[in-house]
């Protein structure tokens, strides 16, 4: 066996040996881009416009009122779906593990009774958001339906250039 | 270089297998969801199946033209009753059901660890325990008033002892007013209020010394009233606590559950802001004022306290950052004596990017000072440094390693410790 062929032999097991790693990072193999996700509430909800840090604040449940009578209802679609995946890396910027955690720590502190109701299709989440006061959704905004109020998000409706929700 | 190569060759094939062992069960848990996902979806499928069966008769309504789905800033403006079938709206109306607020909604969540510690300290005995027990309740008694308790079992060599830590009873007005009753975490910087009782929750094994349960530095526990809420302050995103109470009982860790040991209330404060541009920020400011009152002391009973504290934390973990600083100031009302005791620590931490961020580890320095004039406290003088990887076995348990190296008194040695423990919420 020649030198060249040895050294051939090492950086080939070098770069295996480092492709196996790397493809476990996440942040290599998760990174998906697609239709912008509507921020839709209630009809009745008394707001049509705020800033990507007011929802943050709502969904991380600093604030928990649109007004003193109406409570803030947090709906969040069930893990694989592609609006959860938005939301938890452009709101909460927080892994799937850190977000259960942080809902955990939250109720704990005695800072919210009860985590966000979790949704498991659309349908089920626009019958929710017809039928609660002050629920507030995420929602492909190529699945928009009539009887929801789509917010602006920073100025922005889904589809205009700078919306940040995608 | 012969020999060297299978040698290499193991090597990767040892770290790719412990890369997979790694990442096993968040794969599970990925394959479980899936399943589940899978499983609702068929479920769906079958029920629209049975709905087309149903729906074969073709009706007027049926025939009608599904509206388009409208553009989004009109989506508003169009009439929600879009045309459904009786059974899809009474499928629609049960789930509506299953997910509306019913009071009161108890939720009970546990949180157990298992130690394991072993030092170099003169007389210390190795070995395990079994650490708490801790059950937290929280239930919606309406949409404005909710019930927060939480208890601990803590093992003694004689058996168990059953504490009541927080038993709170809340009403919200609004997101600026929240009012509530009982006995609380006090509100003094931010590691009392942040993770309670829940080691699970705390990147470290145990808490900074200067807040540890059945220490004397701060009043961890507070009976009284609180008043809480965001002050609207834009950006700046601040916060209050403001709470009044029975202060310190006798002995001066406990907070006097079963009344006031003087006609004294004690009065806390906490301010603090989280910056809407700096998510993960958090800084404040908290005042503690007390007269404490001992059952005998030669040199007088009563006491004034007052601690002011100041923290800034950075709660992402890429990278974590904890740091708190208090003063307890005691004045001796009959000799007017008074004393300065200082506390601070800063913990830094990094969730690291490999092995599915499972691993975070951490170090943390803290230093304790009392006076030797110090009447009220005990000594508990202590420098230490810890160093520590926490493993998250599950999105609900984690295994934590430390080093310990802490000095008390200047003539004490220093002592070398190693820690460890599994914690987890169910």
């Amino acid at each position: 066996m020649n030198a060249t062929y040895k050294k051939r032999i090492v950086t080939l097991l070098w770069t295996i040996l480092w492709a196996t790693v790397a493809l476990q990072s996440p942040s290599l193999a998760q990174t998906s881009h697609g239709t912008d996700v509507a921020v839709v509430v209630n009809s009745d909800t008394p707001v049509a416009d705020l800033s990507l840090s007011e929802v943050r604040k709502v969904m991380l449940g600093e604030r928990q009122y649109w007004s003193s009578k109406l409570p803030v209802v947090l709906l969040i679609r069930a893990p694989a779906a592609r609006e959860r995946d938005v939301v938890l890396r452009v709101i909460y910027q927080m892994s799937e593990a850190q977000f259960k955690q942080y809902w955990v720590a939250k109720i704990f502190r005695a800072e919210a009774a009860s985590p966000p109701r979790i949704v498991y299709s659309n349908d089920m989440q626009y019958e929710l958001l017809t039928a609660l006061p002050g629920a507030i959704a995420f929602v492909d905004s190529r699945n928009i339906r009539p009887g929801v109020k789509v917010l602006r998000v920073d100025g922005h409706l889904p589809g205009e250039k700078d919306y940040p929700l995608r | 270089m012969r020999r060297r190569l299978p040698v290499l060759v193991g090597l990767m094939i040892f770290a790719s297998g412990a890369a997979r062992a790694q990442t096993a069960p968040d794969q599970t848990e990925q394959i479980r969801i899936l399943l589940e996902r899978v499983q609702q979806l068929e479920k769906r499928v079958g029920e629209l199946e049975t709905k087309t069966v149903a729906a074969a008769v073709p009706t007027a309504e049926a025939a009608a033209p599904v509206p388009a789905a409208p553009k989004p800033e009109m989506a508003e403006a169009v009439p929600a009753s879009a045309p459904m079938h009786q059974h899809e709206q009474t499928e629609s109306q049960a789930t509506t059901r299953q997910l509306e607020a019913r009071y009161p909604s108890l939720q009970i969540r546990g949180f157990g660890e298992v130690n394991f510690s072993t030092t170099d300290q003169r007389g210390a005995i190795s070995g395990f325990n079994l650490g708490q027990l801790d059950l937290h309740l929280a239930s919606a008694l309406s949409h404005k008033v909710t019930y927060f308790g939480e208890l601990t079992f803590n093992a003694q060599s004689a058996g168990y002892t059953l504490e009541v830590e927080r038993s709170i009873i809340r009403y919200d007005y609004n997101d600026f007013f929240k009012l509530s009753f009982g006995r609380y975490h006090t509100p003094i910087g931010y590691w009392n209020t942040a993770f309670h009782h829940g080691a699970w929750l705390q990147t470290t094994i145990s808490r900074p010394e200067m807040i540890k349960f059945g220490g004397t530095f701060i009043p961890v526990h507070f009976l009284g009233v609180l008043a809480e809420g965001n002050i609207p302050s834009g950006g700046a995103g601040l916060s209050y606590n403001a709470g009044v109470g029975n202060g310190r009982g006798f002995p001066i860790s406990r907070p006097g559950d079963a009344g006031d040991n003087n006609n004294n209330r004690a009065w806390v404060a906490n301010l603090y802001s989280r910056p809407a541009k700096l998510y993960g920020l958090q800084m404040g400011v908290s005042v503690y004022r007390d007269k404490i009152t001992l059952p005998v002391n030669p040199a007088g009973n009563d006491f004034r306290e007052w601690i002011s504290a100041a923290h800034i934390v950075w709660t992402k973990e890429t990278p974590e950052f904890l740091a708190e600083f208090a003063n307890v100031n005691h004045k001796n009302i009959l000799t007017n004596a008074i004393t300065n005791n200082q506390a601070y620590y800063v913990q830094m931490g990094y969730r690291l990017p490999w092995f599915e961020k499972t691993l975070k580890p951490y170090y943390r320095f803290e230093h304790t000072h009392t006076p030797l004039s110090e009447q009220l406290f005990t000594n508990q003088d202590l420098v230490q440094s810890i160093v520590g990887m926490r493993y998250d076995i599950t999105n609900y348990a984690s295994f934590k390693g430390e080093y310990r190296n802490f000095k008390r008194l200047p003539t004490d040695p220093r002592v070398n410790g190693a820690f460890f423990q599994t914690d987890f919420t169910f």
